[in-house]
């Protein structure tokens, strides 16, 4: 009895300072955040690329040194990886994927050998491996859902007509990346051929599998952790995306992709309850992940990749929008929809930073952190402005001429 | 007027139409229950002129305004919350049931434990009929309760 006061005194007394500390950066790391949001609200752009500025300035090489709270940011942003991936596969509803494949596989399918090719070229072209230019080429093929769905909303494009032809095609990215990811995180590991082959099939098996359950079962694992109290519905959702992830990574899928295919399987009520709750945790967490892949990147390493990131922005921004404008032009969309299409897909974000996070995890290779940060400030932003101006960017589709807004 | 509707994935449905003045219409049902109400521009028929955003609220007010009726959206959303609960609409037969006779003679509550919460006449609406309430041929009588139970009450009600 007489040593549990003391050695709770123990306890608390020397990491009592230590955990001010970490709550002093925490909160100064999120508040940087909020300003930044605000910031990038007002001048009408997303708030990924500055997160992002916001970690490159922190840490290392950065002017503001974090230390004692590195340990948590590197758990926050974990947590943002999962609750980010989690809900990309909350996003679409197994019929909302059936719907996808049936339209617009072909488009998908163009899509990704447009935009991946570019970067998996310029990865060989610098010299990486199969493994760093393949994670590469899903940095530049995959636009980000979570920029685009956010400003088609924004800009009040959500009842035009061509905007179908955009979400069918961000649906046909989200079920290439349930086959990419497990993938990618199995070459990651460093297999040989032959065992990447064989376990690149497990993967794929462990996928069909999330799909059928998705497909069939999906109402008995959402009644699993189904509650009318939103308190234990978050619980019950947030303990099974963790306990999902953090099994997914021990046996070395990564918990990005555990957390992907949970979200698959999950829907109906429950999907669309998560959907309104999760949201703010995942921008919060989210915003870590951001700021502290951001941190892990030295600024002084993104100059020498700032010629290949400029090219690559350059080239992949021209391949979206082709693909865009073709896959409009398919389903009948007018030029001035087709080249709407085309300049909304610009936009890369969080997906692309979770790709070259696996690859920096991985130690794989220094350059494609900086190379994707990169990369991802540019068309983040660009793409944005494209979305934004999409109408008076004058179209090369058009016949008649662009009239100049006389506001 | 013909309606054509249009899954967007991740967001809801869009149903478009053409109103007879030859305004080309979209109307966008979220997921979450909100909706936009969208004016195609006649130039660019693919793209928006503007829209409005109506909360769940707003729509069933707008609804009402333009002269509809919500009762079913509601009556969904009430199975919704309540698990189990049946609704039912059951219409009087020409003879037979308990048509021409009062509410209170089926002893509808206390034998099947569902309750005959409106009715349905021609037009009007009668919510809540008193146990003296007497059931003509063709009422749309609504029933709520257990679904068995729902059941055996539009068999008393029908014959």
């Amino acid at each position: 009895m007489g040593t549990m006061p003391h050695a709770l005194i123990h306890m608390a007394a020397p990491p009592g300072s230590e955990t001010g500390a970490v709550l002093i950066e925490l909160g100064i790391v999120l508040l940087v955040l909020a300003l930044l949001g605000r910031f990038a609200a007002k001048i009408g752009i997303p708030s990924v690329p500055l997160y992002l500025l916001a970690g490159l300035v922190m840490g290392e090489g950065g002017f503001i040194p974090v230390s004692a709270g590195e340990d948590f940011l590197a758990v926050g942003a974990q947590i943002g990886v999962v609750l980010l991936l989690l809900l990309l596969g909350l996003e679409y509803s197994p019929a909302d994927l059936q719907v996808g494949l049936k339209t617009s596989w072909k488009a998908g399918v163009v899509d990704a050998i447009a935009n991946a090719i570019p970067g998996f070229a310029m990865g060989l072209i610098l010299g990486w491996s199969i493994t760093a230019s393949l994670l590469l080429a899903g940095v530049t093929y995959i636009s980000s859902s979570g920029i685009i769905a956010r400003l088609l909303e924004d800009f009040d494009r959500l009842a035009n007509r061509e905007t179908p032809v955009i979400l069918s095609l961000l649906v046909m990215e989200d079920i290439a990346m349930a086959l990419y990811l497990p993938i990618m995180a199995v070459l990651l590991v460093g297999a040989s051929i032959l065992q990447g082959a064989i376990t690149a099939a497990i993967a794929i098996g462990v996928v069909a599998l999330a799909f059928i359950i998705s497909f069939r079962f999906s109402r008995h694992v959402s009644r699993l952790v189904h509650s009318h109290s939103r308190e234990l519905l978050l619980l019950g959702v947030l303990g099974l995306a963790f306990l999902v992830a953090g099994l997914a990574e021990a046996v070395q899928v990564s918990a990005a992709v555990g957390a992907f295919l949970l979200g698959l399987t999950l829907s109906g009520q429950v999907a669309d309850e998560v959907h309104g709750l999760l949201p703010p945790l995942r921008d919060v967490f989210g915003g870590i992940f951001f700021v502290f892949f951001g941190i892990s990147i030295d600024p002084r390493d993104l100059l020498p990749v700032a010629i290949p990131a400029l090219i690559l922005a350059v080239i992949t921004a021209g391949t979206k929008i082709a693909t865009g404008v073709w896959a409009a032009r398919r389903v009948g969309i007018g030029p001035k929809g087709q080249w709407r299409t085309g300049l909304t897909l610009v936009p890369r974000g969080e997906f692309s930073i979770v790709i070259a996070g696996l690859g920096i995890a991985a130690g794989l290779q220094p350059k494609l952190g900086p190379l994707a940060a990169g990369y991802v400030l540019i068309l983040a932003v660009v793409g944005s402005l494209l979305m934004r101006y999409a109408d008076r960017i004058p179209s090369p589709l058009a016949r008649t001429k662009v009239l100049t807004p006389s506001s | 007027m013909e309606i054509f509707e249009t899954p967007l994935p991740g967001v809801g449905t869009r149903y478009e139409f053409t109103a007879e003045a030859g305004d080309h219409v979209g109307v966008v049902v979220r997921r979450d229950g909100r909706r936009d109400i969208a004016l195609y521009d006649r130039e660019d028929p693919d793209a928006c002129r503007g829209t409005i955003e109506l909360t769940e609220g707003d729509a069933s007010k707008v609804a009402e305004l333009l002269g509809g009726t919500n009762i079913t959206t509601r009556l969904d959303e009430l199975t919704h919350t309540v698990e189990g609960l049946a609704i039912e609409w059951a219409t009087m037969p020409e003879s037979g049931g308990l048509t021409g006779r009062t509410l209170g003679e089926g002893r509808i509550r206390t034998q099947t434990g569902a309750s005959v919460v409106a009715v349905i006449r021609k037009e009007a609406g009668i919510p809540g009929p008193m146990p003296d309430f007497v059931f003509k041929a063709g009422d749309t009588v609504l029933v709520m309760g257990a679904a068995d139970a729902v059941h055996r009450a539009t068999r008393v009600l029908t014959g």
